[in-house]
C-alpha cells in the first residue's frame, strides 16, 4: 500500500493540474486590447471577446466606423481564425461594398475575410447569431441600417458568449434604444497628422466610448498604423467619470 | 381543324383522332370540343414522369403521350415486374389516368406491346406507358386497332398491362401491324402498298433490299425492337450518384417528421458514400406527395459532406426559407434523399483537444448558404487588372479554397471565368496578383492608397478645383459640402484601350482627399481636361 499523501498536498496538486488544463483549453475570458493604455484601462484590459459591441456613426463617418471595425478584426490574435462581414444589399449600395485591395492596405488580409450579403436586416441578425456561435471565427461584423431591439442584442450577446468571437454591430444610426452590448462607441473620422510632405497621414479615428458596462467612458483620438497593426493615441483623451456608476468607475 | 383526341364516350360514337371537326359536328352536332394545348399536355406528361421517379430514377419522356422507364434491378422492390406494372396502372388510375403498360427487354417491343395489345375494348382516350425491363408505359390515342393476343404468344398479363417474356420479342411482335415499329407514316404507307402490313411480313425478308428501299432508319427500328441494337433511355433528370429512400404506409406531413426521415436517410446515404470514399456536394430531397406532386429541395455544400446531422440542419434551414411553398397537402408517402454531386472525401484524423476550425467554418458557410444562397457567402479574390472596380471579384466561399472549381459551378452559378486558385488556407504565393498588387499600391504615402469601400456605381459630386487639372478644394457629396484640407494625387488610371469604343479618352484622375472633418474619400475627374467641356467629378470610394 502506498503511503497516504497528506490531503492538502493532494488537493493542491489537483488544483494545479486543473488550472493547467483549463489554460491549455483557452477558456480564460479573453479580451482584444487596442494597445492604447488609457483605453485598455477603461475597458479592463481591452474589448471583451465573446461579447457584443455596438458601433455607430453619423452618415458621413460611416467609412471611418467600418474602418475601425475592420481594424479590430485585423488585431485578432488568433491567426487560424477568420473574420466575417455581414451586410445587407441596401447597406452595400448606400455605403459601398467592401473593397479587397483597400482592406489589405489597412492591414486586414482580405483572403481571410468572408462576406455574407443578405436581403433584409432581420437576415443579417440571423446570420450574425449563427456566425457568433461558430468557433472558427475571430470577429463577426454586421452592418445594420435599422433599429435593433434589446431582445435581438441579447440573443447576439448570448451567441457571442457561446462561440467566443468578438461581435461588432455597426449601426448606421446612433440608436437610442437599450442594448445588451458590452460597450457602445460613437466613431468618427479625425483629421490625420500630415506627413512631412503635407500629404495624408495615417488613418485617424475619434472614438467616443459612450457606454461601458465595466468601467468609465471617454473620448480618444487614435491613429492606426497599418504596417504594424497597432493603434497609438494622437491626443491624451480625458477619461470622464461615469456619473451613474461611480463604484465601477473607481474599481476600474 | 381536326380532332386530336377523343374520350371514351366519343370513341363509342365512332369518332376518331384525326377526323375533321366539321365531319364530327355533322355526325353529332352536340359534341363538346376544347382546344388542344400541347404545352399543357407536355407539362402533364412531365409531371407524371416526375411521379414515376418512385419506381426508377431512369425515367424518360416519349412525347406526346408515352413514358419510358428503365426498371432493370428495380422490379424486385415492388415484388416483381407484374406487381410493379399492376401497381403503376392502379395508382395512375386512382389519379384519373388511363394507362397501358408493357414490360419487355427492348424499348421497341415494349412500345409496340403497350400500344397494340388489348383484351379490352380499345379505349380511345387515356395515357399509356411502356415499360422496358426495361419497361414501357404508353399513353393514348394512336387509335390503332388493338389486338387480342393469341393464347400461344409468350406473353402474360392482360387488360392494360403486358409482360413480354425475355428473349421472345420476335414472336410477340410478329402479329402486330408495322405501326408498332415506331415508323414514319410514309414508310408504313409505302410498305403497305407492297402488301407488307404486319411485322411478320418483314421479319423474314432479306435486310439489304429493305434497307436500300426504305432507309436505314427502318432497319434500325426493327433491330431495336428485336434487341439486335441497343437503345438507351435518355433519363429526364440526372441520375444521382447515391440514393436512399423511405416509403411510408401512412403519409407524413409534419416538418419534424420529414427532417427526422431525412436524417435517417442521410445515415444510409453516408454509409453508401463512405464505402466509396466520397462525400456529397449537392444533396436533393424528393418528397413524393400522395396526390402525385413531387417536391424537390436541393442544398449545396462547401465541402464533401456525409454527416447526417449536418445534412439535417441544412435542410432545416432550407425549409425555413421555402416557407409556404413547402406544402405537404395530404402528406408524403415517399421520401428520397439523393447525392446528386459527389466528390472524393478521405476520412481525416481529427485532433482530440483542438476543435477543427476548418470543419466548423465549412458548416457555417453551408448553413448560411442554405438560407441565403451559396452565391451570397463570398470571398474576395484579387484579379490581375489595374481597373479599380475589376481588381477584385466576389467568388462563392464554397468554391474558393478548393482546387476543383468546375464541379461547383452548378451550385454557385458559373463564374465569369476561373479565378486564380488559392491554397486551402487562402495564403497567397509570391507570384500571385494579390502580392503584386500590394507592392504596386504601396506608394510613399503614410495613408492607404485604396479605399476600404467602393461604390459599384461612382457617385457624381460637384467639385471645385483651383487649377483645371489640380486637386479639388471643395466638393459636395450627398448635399453635404466638404472643404478639402489635404489631397494627394492625381493618380491617372486609364481604361484598357479595347473598352474605348467611341474613341474618347477614358482616363480617370484619382485624388485621395481628406476633408476638414477628417472624412477621407477617393475622388476622380473623368476624362482629360478640355476647356470647352465641363469637368465631371465622381466619388468612387471611402477610406477608413
Amino acid at each position: 500500500m502506498l503511503p497516504a499523501e497528506p490531503m492538502e498536498q493532494h488537493l493542491a496538486r489537483l488544483r494545479r493540474a486543473i488550472a493547467q488544463t483549463s489554460e491549455a483549453l483557452g477558456d480564460e475570458p479573453c479580451s482584444r486590447a487596442l494597445g492604447v493604455p488609457d483605453i485598455d484601462a477603461a475597458l479592463g484590459g481591452g474589448l471583451a471577446c465573446a461579447a457584443l459591441h455596438d458601433l455607430s456613426a453619423a452618415p458621413m463617418h460611416l467609412g471611418a466606423a467600418a474602418g475601425f471595425a475592420l481594424t479590430l478584426a485585423a488585431r485578432a490574435p488568433e491567426k487560424a481564425k477568420q473574420a466575417l462581414w455581414i451586410a445587407t444589399d441596401f447597406g452595400s449600395q448606400e455605403t459601398g461594398a467592401l473593397y479587397g485591395p483597400g482592406l489589405d492596405l489597412i492591414g486586414l488580409d482580405s483572403s481571410r475575410l468572408l462576406v455574407a450579403r443578405v436581403a433584409r436586416p432581420v437576415d443579417a441578425l440571423f446570420a450574425m447569431e449563427e456566425a457568433l456561435k461558430c468557433r472558427a471565427l475571430s470577429t463577426v461584423i454586421a452592418e445594420i441600417n435599422n433599429e435593433v431591439d434589446l431582445t435581438a442584442t441579447r440573443r447576439l450577446s448570448l451567441a457571442a458568449r457561446a462561440g467566443g468571437a468578438l461581435g461588432v454591430l455597426l449601426r448606421h444610426m446612433p440608436s437610442g434604444s437599450p442594448s445588451a452590448a458590452r460597450t457602445r462607441w460613437d466613431v468618427a473620422a479625425a483629421p490625420s497628422v500630415p506627413d512631412e510632405l503635407g500629404g495624408l497621414g495615417r488613418t485617424a479615428f475619434r472614438l467616443s466610448l459612450v457606454r461601458n458596462r465595466r468601467g468609465p467612458c471617454g473620448t480618444w483620438t487614435l491613429t492606426w498604423d497599418h504596417h504594424e497593426r497597432v493603434f497609438s493615441a494622437l491626443s491624451v483623451g480625458v477619461a470622464a467619470e461615469a456619473p451613474d456608476r461611480p463604484d465601477q468607475a473607481l474599481s476600474a | 381543324m381536326r380532332l386530336t383526341a377523343v374520350n371514351d364516350a366519343a370513341a363509342a360514337l365512332g369518332l376518331k383522332g384525326g377526323m375533321a371537326l366539321a365531319d364530327a359536328r355533322a355526325m353529332y352536332p352536340q359534341i363538346a370540343v376544347a382546344d388542344a394545348d400541347e404545352h399543357a399536355d407536355f407539362a402533364l406528361l412531365e409531371a407524371i414522369a416526375d411521379w414515376c421517379d418512385r419506381y426508377t430514377p431512369l425515367a424518360g419522356l416519349d412525347p406526346p403521350d408515352g413514358l419510358m422507364l428503365d426498371v432493370t434491378g428495380c422490379a424486385h422492390l415492388f415484388g416483381g415486374e407484374a406487381a410493379l406494372a399492376d401497381d403503376l396502372v392502379r395508382r395512375l388510375k386512382a389519379q384519373g389516368y388511363q394507362a397501358r403498360v408493357a414490360v419487355a427487354d427492348t424499348v421497341g417491343c415494349a412500345w409496340g406491346a403497350a400500344r397494340f395489345f388489348s383484351s379490352l375494348p380499345p379505349p380511345e382516350r387515356g395515357r399509356s406507358t411502356h415499360e422496358v425491363r426495361r419497361v414501357g408505359v404508353m399513353p393514348h390515342d394512336q387509335t390503332p386497332t388493338r389486338l387480342a393476343p393469341l393464347a400461344d404468344l409468350p406473353l402474360s398479363g392482360g387488360g392494360d398491362h403486358w409482360l413480354v417474356r425475355s428473349g421472345n420479342e420476335r414472336e410477340v411482335l410478329a402479329p402486330l401491324p408495322l405501326a408498332a415499329l415506331r415508323l414514319a407514316p410514309e414508310t408504313i404507307a409505302a410498305l403497305s402498298q407492297l402488301g407488307l402490313k404486319r411485322i411478320a411480313d418483314v421479319l423474314e425478308r432479306p435486310r439489304a433490299p429493305l434497307a436500300a428501299r426504305f432507309g436505314a432508319a427502318f432497319v434500325r427500328r426493327l433491330d431495336q425492337a428485336l434487341g439486335r441494337e441497343d437503345e438507351p433511355i435518355a433519363p429526364r433528370l440526372p441520375v444521382p450518384a447515391a440514393i436512399a429512400e423511405q416509403r411510408f404506409a401512412d403519409p407524413i406531413a409534419l416538418e419534424r417528421d420529414v427532417l427526422g426521415t431525412i436524417e435517417k436517410l442521410a445515415e444510409k446515404l453516408g454509409a453508401l458514400m463512405e464505402r466509396r470514399g466520397e462525400g456529397a456536394r449537392l444533396v436533393q430531397a424528393a418528397l413524393f406527395r400522395t396526390d402525385g406532386k413531387v417536391l424537390r429541395i436541393e442544398v449545396g455544400t462547401s465541402e464533401p459532406l456525409r454527416d447526417p446531422s449536418r445534412i439535417r440542419h441544412l435542410f432545416a434551414d432550407r425549409l425555413g426559407v421555402i416557407g409556404d411553398e413547402f406544402d405537404p397537402g395530404f402528406g408524403f408517402d415517399m421520401l428520397r434523399l439523393a447525392a446528386l454531386v459527389t466528390e472524393r472525401h478521405e476520412p481525416a484524423q481529427t485532433g482530440l483537444a483542438a476543435p477543427d476550425h476548418a470543419v466548423e467554418l465549412a458548416h457555417l458557410i453551408d448553413r448560411l448558404g442554405a438560407r441565403f444562397g451559396l452565391r451570397r457567402v463570398t470571398r474576395m479574390v484579387p484579379q490581375d487588372t489595374h481597373i479599380p472596380e475589376f481588381a477584385v471579384m466576389a467568388v462563392g466561399a464554397a468554391a474558393v479554397g478548393d482546387s476543383a472549381f468546375s464541379a461547383h459551378s452548378r451550385v454557385s452559378g458559373p463564374p465569369p471565368f476561373i479565378p486564380p486558385p488559392l491554397a486551402g488556407e487562402g495564403r497567397v504565393g509570391a507570384g500571385s496578383p494579390l502580392s503584386r498588387g500590394r507592392a504596386e499600391l504601396n506608394q510613399d504615402s503614410a495613408a492607404p492608397t485604396r479605399p476600404i469601400r467602393l461604390f459599384a456605381r461612382p457617385e457624381p459630386v460637384e467639385a471645385l478645383a483651383e487649377v483645371p487639372d489640380g486637386p479639388p478644394v471643395q466638393f459636395t457629396w450627398r448635399r453635404m459640402r466638404h472643404v478639402v484640407a489635404r489631397a494627394e494625387g492625381p493618380e491617372r488610371i486609364a481604361m484598357e484601350w479595347w473598352r474605348d469604343e467611341e474613341n474618347r479618352a477614358l482616363t480617370r484622375d484619382y485624388f485621395r482627399v481628406e476633408s476638414r472633418e477628417g472624412v477621407r474619400v477617393w475622388l476622380y475627374r473623368e476624362g482629360l481636361v478640355r476647356s470647352r467641356e465641363p469637368t465631371r467629378w465622381f466619388l468612387h470610394g471611402v477610406f477608413a
